[in-house]
């Protein structure tokens, strides 16, 4: 009672107030458990041929972060523009979001993003280094592999056996699907970092693999599929019976042949539908005769129903069995099939049905029942890589461009060069899983349509039947999506810490663990599971 | 000794008196709940309040609780504050008296005694106010209307000094009911006496505290000790106040007050009317040449146990009487009273019980008191006035 | 009801890490919300309850702005004190809150409760619900929901609920509202609206406890909002007693799933299932019956 010990305490008033703050009580020590930040694999990136980080490009458009978006395909896609177009959209397939309402329209903000990027300057590629690859066909895959070279300075020549660049791109694909602008300005992007464009080279003809594989340092040969498959049965010479192929190439080159009221197509792939929707629009009734049924055609669905949509006539179970040119037309002979047991590849085997025979009179006949690699002229040699559809047969552009940055990756590390393509690397190892997703958090929101032209607009010409999305559809659209697995910093763990221990950073959010007590609401609220509670180690 | 300009006498009741006390002192929050026989102060504030002669916030609370529960809210934010009650008003209070006071909150509440029930009574007695001795409020009993109006602004000068809470008590009827002509002081004086408070520690977004939080073993202790420490400077800063208000108001009612003490051999010790009662009895008394006294406890926390001592030094015996009973024990000013002697002087001091509930304190029974003490041994507790 | 967006809620905070909270504390995130809702001119005054611990002990703070710890039953009483103190400085911009329990709130502050908003007396008082004397040790309240354990029901509580919302919706305040930690924007844009308003404005705010509902810590937002969602504690507004506004819950869900999701209420049948689903579904017909009076009225 001597020693007055209130004053150092409490100060002269004896009242019980506050001087210093909390935080001085470091709660992180409570902790057994610790809330980590690790990404998974989304479902639309897993079913991605190049692997693009779909859902970090849509959190860029959902806030208007174009060029980032960009700047994301880019890491593993060169070509948004293109594939926006024409891509069969396989990340769709497995949208988590159609669990809830309807899956992302991923291709249509790909597609927007790529067409806004035409107007964007491309990155500052870095100094020219002196090795030298030679790429054989500007398709997919050598524009892939040509832009991820040329982003690593080295010196490409890309040479294209067509007067036109783009390989199938160009040729095989109409401008109703892709427009020729489209293609050239993606093009011109990459001639722009420095790669050389060299047409009307054919290999075998013009050039040879072992001049090219002196003169290069590497080789990337990507010669596609031009090939077009015969079937075995007696069919005529003449102009009038063409190959599907050789069709769409002198429509897409500007050289459209005269095709007369009636076509018949053969097959059922994509090739046989682009040339039966272009003989639509040469002005000819168009009928598809395809040996099985329906459900079987290969051709994408969406192809399918746009085809009929336009008025092409389908006849199923009708087997070709011969082809004559006739004095005024042509003559083409189908038996009627049906469908017997399963075949090795899942699919109802058609069997003949006898004496079922008919004769189809057209003014031109085309079939086109697939096509395969050309590559006569190829042979296994050291520094020189195969890639595309010439390695693959037929497949879609964006195996491909995925082939083509395969290519790239392998011929840097032949060379020996740092800035191996990382996209790979940096895919997250853990798949995401939907059970870890809380739909409480998504309002249900409808998917984005994309505007069509409508039909009776469409058959006077080439136009293109799919508009792109408003820019800002597309960003309500990318906002929809449920960012699996992606941090997209909504920043529901911030909201939820009842401990203050979740700090927004630049990008994103960091758990500070001198206060985080473990509690792991944050883990548990995460809408999109990124975040996971690991055990302290004692 | 000056008094300013012409004297302002009003014949008011004590009630009343606290009322034009708690006006004069200007305090901006006013709390608290009608009980009778406190009924009346408030009852004037509020029109005091509703006519504009007071600018306060008067908050009509629903229970004594909530009173003073208020009045820490408003005190902590640093304004000035006042709230009355009596008897089971005060004890519902009970717990926020504890709270006032170890927040250290200078507010200022008048009770008028009153019995505690069961069985009910309205009258006056002492056991209200005592039962809240060890809260940390001070105490002051006064004896007068004008004193009780006096102490309500000595009070908020001695609260706000202390940072205490302060508690005047005035009897039930004998003074809250019973009118007397009380010098109204001038607003001006008051202002010059008691000027406007407001303190730098309160809850102040711009300077942003916790008040009253968690104190472990380590720290409490230390807070009590401040506590005390101001409960003992109050004894000083009590009667600096006292000389303060008698240069201005020509009053002043020290914290102990000796009525003809010199040689006395028997002082007679009281609070409250009672005093004014004894007066009476000892002028009769020492008029027959007995050598009788009078010491009037006034502030009774803290209790002014070296004042006491020195003035009844040269004592033979001590009667103090008590209006008032600690149960198992006995008067509690007795017992007070002795503890303050232990240790110091060797004084007989008889314990007096009278006057509980309201009985009447004549002059007869304070003579019987003395007589009582002159002629026997001492004794511990002697009721007076007991129908058998 | 809408799932959360979080770009209205102020990066600020006004509660500090290093607070008191148990791990998974509702009451810790309600206050958090709540300061960011109210700013830093605000003061807090804080009875016995949880938030006397979590604020830290002397001389220590987890909150930036001013506490003032007081007695148990006193929030109402004693913030209405500090607001009067405030009239009389002539402060009319900070807010005064009342941060109380349920138990300070339903049982024994209910008095003082009632007499501030009788008055009207100017004040925010936010009781956050974790339905029972939690910082005691879990003891039932009047809040407490029927079916539940507890320390002092340690086989079941008997008696439903009190609605303190029905008790303040008699009182005519100007506004009162139910709100849920799982819903921080609701929550936000709520106090900013008693904010705006002058007179008693009352919030209850749904604070799992995860210890005394015998939950996973994880699990408190949660359930938080599954509460919402089974419309077992629906978020409304009653605006001077009688204009209730409902916010909708689209195909709740079962009761069962929130209750069977908490270690309080393992002792329940499936029959006792059926009757708590029978009086969530008789309130919430209550509610909507309400709501859709003040709807009629609007139009």
């Amino acid at each position: 009672m001597t020693e007055n010990r209130s004053a150092s305490k409490s100060g002269l008033t004896g009242v019980a107030v506050s001087t210093g703050s909390m935080t001085f009580n470091h709660t992180g020590s409570w902790r057994f458990l610790r809330p980590e930040m690790t990404e998974k694999l989304a479902p639309c990136r897993r079913r991605c041929p190049a692997g693009t980080d779909i859902p970090r490009v849509l959190g860029f458009v959902a806030e208007n972060r174009l060029r980032e978006a960009w700047q994301t395909i880019l890491q593993t896609n060169p070509l948004p523009a293109v594939c926006g177009r024409v891509c069969y959209a396989p990340c769709e397939t497995e949208c988590t979001r159609a669990q809830l309402d309807e899956g992302l329209s991923v291709q249509s903000i790909e597609r927007l993003i790529g067409e806004q990027a035409l107007g964007f300057d491309p990155p500052d590629p870095p100094p020219r280094r002196e090795e030298r690859v030679a790429i054989i066909g500007s398709g997919p895959a050598g524009l892939s592999c040509a832009y991820f070279l040329a982003g690593c300075g080295v010196c490409v020549t890309v040479f294209e056996a067509e007067s036109v660049l783009g390989g199938m791109l160009r040729i095989g694909i109409p401008g109703y699907r892709l427009p020729r602008s489209i293609l050239e300005g993606e093009i011109e992007r990459i001639s722009r970092m420095g790669v050389e464009f060299l047409t009307n080279c054919r290999i075998g003809l013009d050039l040879d693999i072992e001049g090219l594989q002196k003169e290069f340092d590497a080789v990337f040969v990507a010669t596609g599929a031009h090939r077009s498959r015969r079937i075995p049965i007696p069919i005529d010479s003449d102009p009038r019976i063409m190959s599907g192929l050789t069709f769409l190439r002198h429509v897409n080159i500007g050289d459209a042949p005269s095709v007369g009221r009636r076509v018949v197509v053969i097959g059922g792939g994509n090739t046989a539908l682009d040339a039966a929707r272009a003989s639509l629009r040469l002005g000819a009734e168009v009928t598809v005769y395809y040996r099985r049924g329906r459900d079987q055609m290969p051709a994408h669905p969406s192809e399918i129903e746009e085809a009929r949509a336009e008025g092409v006539a389908f006849r199923f179970l009708q087997s070709p069995v011969a082809a004559h040119a006739g004095p005024t037309a042509v003559e083409a002979e189908f038996i009627n099939m049906e469908l017997g047991p399963l075949d090795e590849s899942g699919r109802a085997r058609p069997v003949p049905v006898p004496g079922s025979n008919h004769v189809v009179e057209a003014d031109t006949l085309i079939v086109a029942v697939g096509e395969q690699p050309d590559l006569d002229f190829y042979y296994p040699f050291p520094g020189v890589f195969l890639g595309g559809d010439a390695a693959s047969g037929p497949s879609t552009v964006v195996d491909a461009i995925a082939s083509g940055r395969g290519a790239a990756t392998e011929i840097l590390t032949l060379l020996g060069i740092d800035g191996v393509v990382r996209a790979r690397k940096s895919r997250p190892g853990v798949v995401f899983v939907k059970e870890g997703l809380q739909f409480a958090y998504f309002p249900s929101a409808p998917r984005v349509q994309s505007p069509v032209l409508p039909v009776r607009n469409r058959l006077g010409g080439f136009a293109e039947v799919v508009a792109t999305i408003p820019h800002d559809s597309a960003v309500r659209e990318a906002a929809r999506c449920i960012s699996c697995g992606v941090c997209n910093s909504c920043g529901e763990c911030w909201a939820y810490c009842p401990d203050g221990a979740i700090l927004p950073v630049e990008g994103g959010y960091s758990i500070d663990l001198d206060y985080c007590k473990g509690c792991g609401i944050c883990a548990a609220e995460c809408p999109r599971d990124v975040i996971r509670l690991v055990e302290e180690e004692s | 000794m000056t008094v300013k300009g012409d004297l302002h006498i009003e014949v008011t009741t004590g009630n009343h008196a606290v009322s034009h006390g708690v006006r004069l002192a200007r305090a901006e929050v006013i709390s608290a709940y009608p009980i009778t026989p406190q009924t009346q102060v408030v009852e004037l504030l509020s029109q005091f309040c509703e006519e504009g002669l007071l600018k306060a916030r008067f908050i009509k609370v629903e229970s004594e609780h909530s009173a003073m529960a208020a009045l820490v809210g408003a005190a902590s934010t640093g304004a000035r504050t006042f709230t009355a009650t009596s008897a089971q008003g005060l004890a519902l209070m009970h717990e926020m008296l504890h709270w006032a006071a170890g927040a250290r909150l200078p507010i200022v509440m008048a009770n008028v005694n009153r019995a505690m029930g069961a069985p009910w009574s309205v009258w006056t007695d002492q056991n209200d106010s005592l039962s809240q001795r060890d809260t940390g409020w001070l105490q002051i009993y006064c004896e007068s209307n004008q004193e009780v109006l006096d102490t309500v602004l000595q009070s908020f000068k001695l609260a706000e000094t202390v940072r205490l809470p302060v508690m005047l008590i005035l009897d039930a009827f004998v003074l809250s009911h019973t009118a007397e002509p009380v010098e109204i002081p001038d607003p001006e004086d008051a202002d010059r006496f008691l000027p406007p408070y407001r303190p730098g520690l309160r809850l102040d977004p711009s300077d942003p505290h916790a008040f009253n939080g968690l104190t472990t073993p380590d720290s409490y202790m230390e807070f009590r000790v401040a506590m005390q420490e101001s409960m003992i400077q109050a004894l000083e800063v009590a009667k600096s106040v006292d000389q303060e208000f008698a240069a201005i108001f020509g009053r002043s009612y020290g914290i102990i007050e000796a009525y003809r003490c010199d040689d006395a051999e028997l002082m007679v010790i009281t609070s409250s009317t009672v005093t004014s009662t004894a007066r009476e009895v000892i002028d009769r008394l020492r008029d027959e040449g007995r050598r009788v006294g009078l010491l009037k406890i006034r502030l009774f926390r803290p209790f002014p146990a070296e004042e006491l001592r020195r003035l009844c030094a040269g004592a033979a015996k001590l009667a103090v009487i008590d209006r008032n009973i600690g149960f198992g024990v006995g008067g509690i000013f007795a017992q007070e009273v002795r503890a303050a002697l232990y240790n110091h002087l060797v004084v007989p001091v008889y314990g007096f019980i009278a006057g509980l509930g309201g009985r009447d304190i004549t002059p007869e029974t304070i003579l019987e008191i003395v007589q009582w003490a002159e002629t026997n041994e001492p004794a511990d507790s002697i009721w007076i006035g007991v129908k058998r | 009801m809408n799932p959360v967006s979080i770009e209205s809620l102020p990066e600020e905070e006004l509660m500090t890490p290093g607070h008191l909270g148990c791990q998974g504390c509702g009451a810790a995130l309600g206050m958090r919300h709540v300061l960011k809702a109210l700013g830093e001119k605000t003061i807090i005054v804080l009875p016995a309850c949880c938030w006397s611990i979590i604020a830290g002990p002397f001389p220590y703070s987890a909150v930036k702005v001013p506490v003032l710890h007081t007695a148990f039953e006193t929030a109402a009483s004693t913030a209405c004190g500090v607001r009067a103190a405030l009239d009389v400085q002539h402060d009319r911009e900070t807010t005064v809150l009342a941060w109380a329990g349920d138990g300070g709130t339903f049982d024994i502050g209910l008095q003082a409760l009632s007499g501030v908003a009788e008055r009207n007396e100017n004040i925010l008082y936010v009781c956050y619900d974790n339905e029972a004397y939690m910082n005691t040790g879990i003891q039932r309240s009047s809040a407490t929901p029927s079916g539940a354990w507890t320390t002092t029901t340690p086989g079941r509580k008997e008696h439903p609920k009190k609605d303190i919302m029905q008790i303040m919706a008699a009182h005519r305040i100007p506004y009162a509202a139910t709100a849920s930690v799982a819903y921080p924007e609701d929550l936000f844009r709520k106090v900013r609206k008693a904010r705006s308003i002058q007179g008693t404005r009352f919030i209850q705010l749904l604070t799992p406890c995860p210890p005394g509902w015998k939950i996973a810590a994880e699990l408190s937002v949660r359930l938080a909002r599954l509460a919402v969602l089974s419309r077992v504690f629906p978020l409304y507004e009653i605006e001077e007693g009688s204009r209730y506004t409902l916010s909708a819950v689209e195909n709740p869900e079962p009761v069962t799933e929130y209750l069977k999701a908490q270690g309080r209420f393992h002792n329940l049948t499936s029959a006792d299932f059926a009757a708590f689903q029978e009086e969530v579904d008789r309130s919430w017909a209550r509610l909507r019956s309400l709501a859709a009076d003040w709807e009629a009225q609007k139009a």
